[in-house]
């Protein structure tokens, strides 16, 4: 069995978060005809998924024995998907960078036709460019970090443990990046999203959690197989932690975004913040049961 | 890689002695937590006939090493010969290769941050002599071998044991001839 692998807890999850909002404000940014991405939101999203990829990338470090090395790792691209992964984070944080640049333009810019009773052919022309800047940044930084996850999860595809050496990793790390990403949006933007922005997000949500669940079941069937799969599967089933993890991160959350999406009138921004919690929670446990649950082929003779 | 240097053991002639535990610990002035080389007794219940026997292993110097594939700061090479060869001065402690390797044979050490391994005494191979483990086998349970297709179609000469991962995964160096089960006499 694993250990507590703290570090790789936050690295992973921290990271996965910081990801999925920058792709939900580029999903939210595509709709450009029917429903604005708002500035304010554009530019909490990016402080906030910067400060959390910056935890995340600090939080792998403390996983190394030598951390002071850490450069090293990106020199075996070729075969290992670690340093893919860490090269690609590190790409991501550049590309993060200039999303800070563009949400710093933002402000320092005038606002069209503000103050004035006409609007200009170049100023409409700047604020196009600014939009197109914007929605580049986040697609860039969007399509890198999903490739640095996607590089995260098959470091852990390994012949030597059953229990990974199959696509859930890179599934559960691709799923706790929509659901976090898109409830976490949510929260940021409580007061400046609109109405249809929400509904998207909450459905969006609760796709994820349906399709994370549904996964989960197909991969514990599948565990089965192999001896050292089944002992994993033992481990999680006979596990306090596994059965808090399915409350707080599957059922509470999947009842919670059904009754915020049947019932409009209810205090949507309350609930939406209890969702992100549980769910954030869950996913934490998850991933620490990710770790603890894995069991690698190994010499059964006795020493 | 013209050739490939491995391992061949003889679980006929092993006593279980730990021997090659101890020359390799002496070589190398290891650590007391790490164990590069490690006996280990096969389980009776996996013979149909009660037998104590041993086998050694420490790395196998896989013809396709995980950890070697892994390893994100290029700490492990694979020499000419087939050794495969850990730099501790590369290695920043990731633990990746430990838990790769389905033989455990890439070892933490917690004092030095890093991880270690058997090099199979390649500068004692380069200089002509036999590995540490192998020469302190005082009943030469224990053989460098070459690993190639004659050998491995000798009579008696496995690929594994009962208790061993499939050598599918990596395809280890290592050879063995195994235990003879004992005959059983009913008095009656």
């Amino acid at each position: 069995m694993g250990d507590w692998e703290w570090p790789l807890i936050l690295f992973t999850v921290l990271g996965q978060v910081a990801i999925g909002i920058i792709l939900m404000l580029w999903w939210l940014d595509r709709d450009r005809d029917r429903n604005h991405l708002d500035n304010l939101l554009f530019k909490r999203g990016v402080y906030v998924s910067g400060t959390l990829l910056a935890l995340a990338l600090l939080a792998s470090l403390l996983h190394l024995g030598h951390p002071e090395a850490a450069y090293r790792a990106l020199t075996h691209l070729g075969t290992s998907w670690l340093s893919r992964e860490i090269l690609l984070f590190l790409l991501t944080f550049l590309a993060w960078i200039y999303l800070f640049w563009q949400s710093r333009q933002q402000t320092s810019r005038h606002t069209p036709g503000s103050g004035t009773s006409t609007i200009t052919t170049a100023e409409i022309a700047a604020a196009e460019q600014q939009t197109g800047n914007r929605s580049l940044g986040l697609g860039l930084t969007s399509v890198l970090g999903l490739l640095g996850i996607v590089s995260s999860a098959m470091i852990y595809v390994l012949p030597r443990v059953p229990a990974w050496n199959n696509v859930g990793p890179v599934l559960f790390f691709l799923l706790t990046t929509g659901l976090l990403g898109a409830l976490c949006t949510l929260v940021l933007g409580a007061n400046l999203l609109q109405a249809a922005q929400k509904k998207t997000l909450l459905q969006w949500s609760l796709g994820c959690t349906i399709v994370s669940l549904l996964i989960y079941l197909i991969y514990g069937s599948m565990l089965s197989v192999s001896l050292e799969g089944a002992t994993s599967l033992n481990f999680l089933l006979s596990s306090p932690l596994f059965w808090i993890r399915a409350v707080l991160g599957w059922f509470a959350p999947l009842l919670l975004l059904v009754s915020i999406l049947k019932n409009p009138q209810i205090d949507k921004n309350n609930l939406i913040f209890t969702v992100t919690f549980l769910a954030g929670l869950g996913e934490v446990l998850g991933r620490a049961l990710f770790y603890l649950s894995a069991t690698g082929i190994h010499i059964t003779a006795l020493f | 890689m013209s050739k490939q240097l491995g391992f061949l053991h003889n679980s006929e002639k092993c006593v279980g002695c730990r021997g090659c535990e101890m020359a390799c610990k002496n070589e190398y002035q290891i650590d007391a937590t790490p164990q590069w080389r490690k006996v280990f007794q096969l389980r009776e219940e996996d013979f149909s006939l009660p037998t104590r026997m041993f086998f050694s292993m420490a790395c196998n110097h896989c013809a396709h090493p995980e950890c070697l594939r892994v390893c994100p700061v290029e700490a492990y090479t694979k020499r000419d010969d087939g050794i495969v060869v850990h730099d501790p001065n590369r290695c920043i402690g990731c633990r990746l290769c430990t838990m790769a390797c389905p033989y455990d044979r890439p070892q933490f050490n917690p004092v030095k941050k890093k991880v270690e391994k058997c090099n199979l005494c390649y500068q004692r191979i380069d200089k002509g002599e036999k590995p540490a483990c192998v020469a302190a086998c005082i009943l030469g349970a224990l053989e460098l071998v070459e690993i190639n297709d004659s050998l491995d179609q000798k009579t008696g000469v496995l690929k594994t044991l009962p208790g061993l991962p499939s050598p599918k995964i990596t395809t280890p160096s290592i050879r063995f001839i195994g235990p003879k089960q004992g005959k059983q006499i009913r008095r009656d």
